[in-house]
């Protein structure tokens, strides 16, 4: 029980310092945003200072004392609102990002997902049957794919499967469908999504491959594995209920990890596939110096690993017996 | 099942090699015969590198690549394994031979309950037609080894050592085997616990008539408990000894006689043909009388308080300890662990500082007392010299990156500011004087082209290197050979004799204790129970505990002088 008060209460504070740093950092930055929002709009020209006072008011950049702002801050965020965005005024931040969230969640859920599931049984296979050559393959070949840049492949999988032998729409989310649960939508959005989701698939399992294969060596050197064969248990049990799921324990806490590094990767994979989702939206609000949306993207992607962190926290001691009695 | 009369495991002539995909072919056992019958304990002695684990392996069948069985058979009860394959062993495995490993920390799978490892082994073996009951099979075994049932739904982690060692033992006797094969079973407990093992297994064998082989290098428990000894050496069994001859006659090849003669010298025996340690005994040479203090530890108690949710628990680690470190004098500190010896050793090395109590630290100049945990400036730098460590784990003492020369020089330097050539010069002189002759050939190393024992060597002459006033050796031998543990002790014993070095000898063995130590300090949960000069405290034993701990050491030449 203290286990989970205490991750919870570090998932509390953790969360408040990434809002907190969310709050500082723009404040810290040169420039002022109201001002580039006003040049945005009026396009070139003078600029009205009345007119900059008004968009900063609208903002929520008052000239008030920080601590007033911070508190006026953390209401509005409870509230739900995290402004408004340039780029898409005068929709709220908030319209915006639900709006995009969805694409990338699946996207990147899914992708996630799949990778673990398939990396972890690459990794234990390869580790099984250690020294073969199926081993070499997927160890060598992990190495060479892991170094490889996702918007590099993003191009190559876009030029052979969009262009030359066209089978997949190149860009967007969907085509010519109404949205909504039909089953021709549906199709249309899966086959949008396949190439930015087999980008990210080439190189997503790499990890989870070299690090299950490399604990699961380790742990085939173990007693309780030499024991489980003197004692003539199945290989299949041996190599799933012994070793690979004590192998399993370190890759899980990679899992979250490994989460933020796809949300960053997505960015680019995005922009290359044109896909509505969160990374392209950051590419456009980098861009447009749409400091509102920026801000609230970079919130709700740490949230997001964040919240992935804690889940796979709580879920730890059920996996692992021992951080249960460290827990107690 | 009928016990047949012929012998459970027969091995003739076994051959193993080594064939790495890079370097050369090695012959870790070469033409070694073995034979067990039922309800008999045959030991197999030799030290690490003798080929004693690749024998076992390759009985057990569980040889990996690279290793090679080239010749020779092996045969469980009637039937001839040698080149069975794995589908036609499976059956076999466990109720033919079971085995318990050597570190039972790791031999139960840590992520499920005991109980689910019992299931597994019973249910991998089970006639469909006639199921075992694996929960009451499971009781059953743990009734038999005496450890409570309720622990079969705990896991491995929530099981002390001693208590997984009888785990495993009941694991192994799941499928009522024929044959046990123990590796080093108890490497690694308390000599009390050691004890408990060993006697739980040789009063099982008597119950359930299961043969047995112990695999250790530890001569004084085979010597006490088994029937026969195999020596190995170099790959060979070079001697089948019966115990009882052993003791008597003595062993004939001088591999034998070198282990048996080691061992019964710490325990004041002679063995025939034994001439001990190359190393002349320092024992002739007549100790400096001059003793002054080093290091006063007065009422020493150290406290430490743990956090549970919302309760404070207290635990007494050290409870009013006192006694007196003096140049050129050994005092051992012993006890089980989590007895307080480390905690001690912690305050002395200010890794920790004491609760209450004093520890002062004695000047050389003017003998004038210093609070060591409020040591400041130049008494504090006199200190960190006056006072060096050995450390029990002689693979992990040494950055394996850094050559002895190196590691030698650096307390040189520190200490006594010598210049790089000078600084060598004098790592040489010093690994000479640990008996790591010629010192050239040992200065450009790195640790691990080095054996544990030279490791300890060097280890104990970095210690040396600062000119300390005293040593503080945490367990110094108790991770090496037996063999070379006598070399070690001899090693530690001239540094007093040669130096005037004051030592604080840590361990849980009093046997090297009595060799080593002018006075001994006996510990037991935190508090002394016992101190004295070692001939007294040895040779009549005041408190019960001592007693206990004397007892549980092994004396197989105690029928001799008895008979």
């Amino acid at each position: 029980m203290a286990y989970y008060l205490r991750k919870t209460g570090y998932f509390v504070l953790t969360l408040w310092a990434a809002v907190t740093l969310n709050f500082v950092i723009p404040r810290l930055q040169p420039g002022d945003p109201a001002e580039i929002m006003v040049r945005q709009l009026s396009g070139q020209g003078e600029i009205d200072p009345a007119q900059v006072a008004a968009v900063r008011a609208m903002l929520g950049y008052g000239d008030e004392n920080v601590l007033v702002a911070y508190g006026q801050y953390l209401r509005q965020l409870a509230s739900g609102d995290l402004g408004i965005s340039f780029t898409y005024f005068p929709f709220p931040v908030v319209d915006v990002i639900g709006k995009a969230l969805p694409w990338t969640l699946v996207l990147v859920g899914l992708t996630q997902v799949v990778s673990f599931l398939l990396g972890t049984l690459l990794g234990a296979l390869a580790a099984w049957r250690r020294n073969s050559r199926f081993d070499a393959t997927i160890s060598v070949g992990s190495t060479f794919v892991g170094n490889l840049q996702s918007v590099w492949i993003g191009l190559i999988v876009l030029f052979v499967f969009a262009y030359t032998l066209g089978w997949f729409p190149a860009s967007g989310g969907y085509g010519y469908t109404d949205p909504g649960w039909t089953a021709s939508h549906v199709a249309d959005v899966v086959a949008h999504g396949f190439l930015p989701a087999l980008t990210l698939m080439v190189t997503a399992p790499i990890g989870f491959i070299l690090s299950m294969r490399n604990t699961m060596v380790q742990v085939l050197g173990e007693d309780y594995i030499r024991l489980a064969g003197a004692a003539g248990l199945r290989e299949r049990t041996v190599a799933l209920g012994y070793a690979a799921r004590n192998a399993l324990l370190p890759v899980v806490t990679g899992f979250a990890l490994s989460l933020g590094v796809l949300m960053g990767g997505s960015i680019l994979i995005e922009s290359v596939f044109d896909y509505p989702g969160m990374g392209r939206l950051m590419g456009e609000a980098t861009a447009n110096r749409d400091f509102p949306l920026m801000q609230a993207i970079l919130l709700a992607t740490i949230v997001i690993v964040l919240t992935a962190n804690f889940v796979v926290d709580l879920i730890y001691p059920l996996i692992d017996p021992r951080a249960r009695r460290a827990a107690a | 099942m009928p016990t047949t009369p012929g012998p459970v495991l027969t091995v003739e002539d076994l051959s193993v090699q080594y064939r790495p995909a890079l370097g050369p072919v090695v012959d870790a056992v070469r033409h070694a015969s073995l034979r067990v019958d039922p309800g008999e304990l045959v030991g197999l002695a030799g030290e690490s590198g003798s080929g004693k684990t690749t024998f076992a392996q390759a009985v057990l069948r569980l040889l990996r690549r690279p290793g090679h069985v080239t010749g020779g058979t092996i045969r469980w009860g009637d039937t001839d394994v040698t080149d069975l394959d794995d589908d036609a062993l499976r059956p076999l495995r466990w109720s033919a031979v079971a085995t318990v490993f050597q570190s039972s920390m790791n031999a139960l799978n840590p992520v499920v309950r005991v109980r689910r490892v019992f299931e597994d082994v019973i249910a991998a073996h089970d006639d469909p037609d006639r199921p075992t009951d694996a929960r009451e099979r499971a009781a059953e075994l743990f009734d038999l080894v005496s450890v409570d049932p309720r622990f079969l739904d705990r896991y491995p982690h929530e099981l002390s050592g001693g208590m997984r060692q009888r785990v495993n033992l009941a694991l192994a006797l799941a499928l009522r085997p024929r044959l046990v094969l123990f590796d080093e079973p108890t490497t690694g407990l308390d000599v009390v616990v050691q004890k408990s093992v060993l006697d739980k297994i040789r009063e099982l064998q008597a119950r359930e008539r299961f043969g047995a082989v112990l695999i250790t290098h530890d001569m004084g428990t085979l010597l006490d408990n088994a029937d026969r000894v195999a020596v190995m050496y170099e790959g060979e069994v070079v001697e089948d000894l019966n115990t009882a001859q052993a003791v008597t006659t003595g062993p004939r090849h001088p591999y034998s006689i070198h282990l048996v003669g080691s061992y019964a010298e710490l325990l004041g025996e002679r063995v025939p043909g034994y001439t001990g340690p190359e190393i002349a005994e320092p024992a002739e040479v007549p100790r400096p009388v001059a003793h002054d203090p080093v290091v006063q530890v007065e009422d020493l108690r150290r406290r430490f308080t743990r956090r549970r949710g919302w309760r404070t628990e207290h635990v007494d680690a050290v409870q009013g300890v006192s006694f007196t470190l003096r140049e050129g004098a050994v005092t051992a500190l012993v006890g089980q662990s989590g007895s307080g010896k480390s905690t001690i050793a912690r305050v002395l090395t200010r890794i920790d500082v004491p609760t209450s109590g004093t520890v002062r630290y004695l000047d050389q100049e003017q003998h004038r007392p210093h609070d060591v945990a409020a040591l400041r400036g130049a008494v504090a730098a006199e200190y960190r010299r006056n006072v060096q460590y050995v450390f029990q784990d002689p693979y992990s003492a040494l950055n394996p990156t850094l050559t002895v020369g190196y590691a030698l020089s650096r307390p040189l330097a520190n200490y006594h500011h010598l210049g790089r050539r000078a600084a060598l010069e004098r790592a040489a002189d010093l690994l000479e004087q640990v008996g790591l002759t010629p010192a050239g050939r040992y200065l450009g190393r790195l640790p691990h082209q080095l054996s544990g024992g030279q490791r300890q060597r060097v280890v104990i002459a970095r210690a040396l290197a600062a000119e300390p006033r005293l040593v503080v050796a945490d367990e110094p031998i108790a991770s090496l050979d037996v063999s070379i543990r006598a070399e070690i002790l001899e090693v530690l014993q001239s540094l007093v004799a040669d130096h005037g070095v004051g030592m604080l000898y840590i361990t849980h063995d009093l046997l090297s204790a009595a060799t080593l130590a002018d006075d001994v300090l006996v510990l037991r949960e935190g508090a002394l129970v016992e101190s004295g000069p070692a001939a007294e405290v040895i040779g009549d034993p005041q408190a019960d505990y001592t007693r206990e701990l004397l007892d549980a050491i092994p004396h197989p030449f105690a029928r001799r002088t008895s008979a």
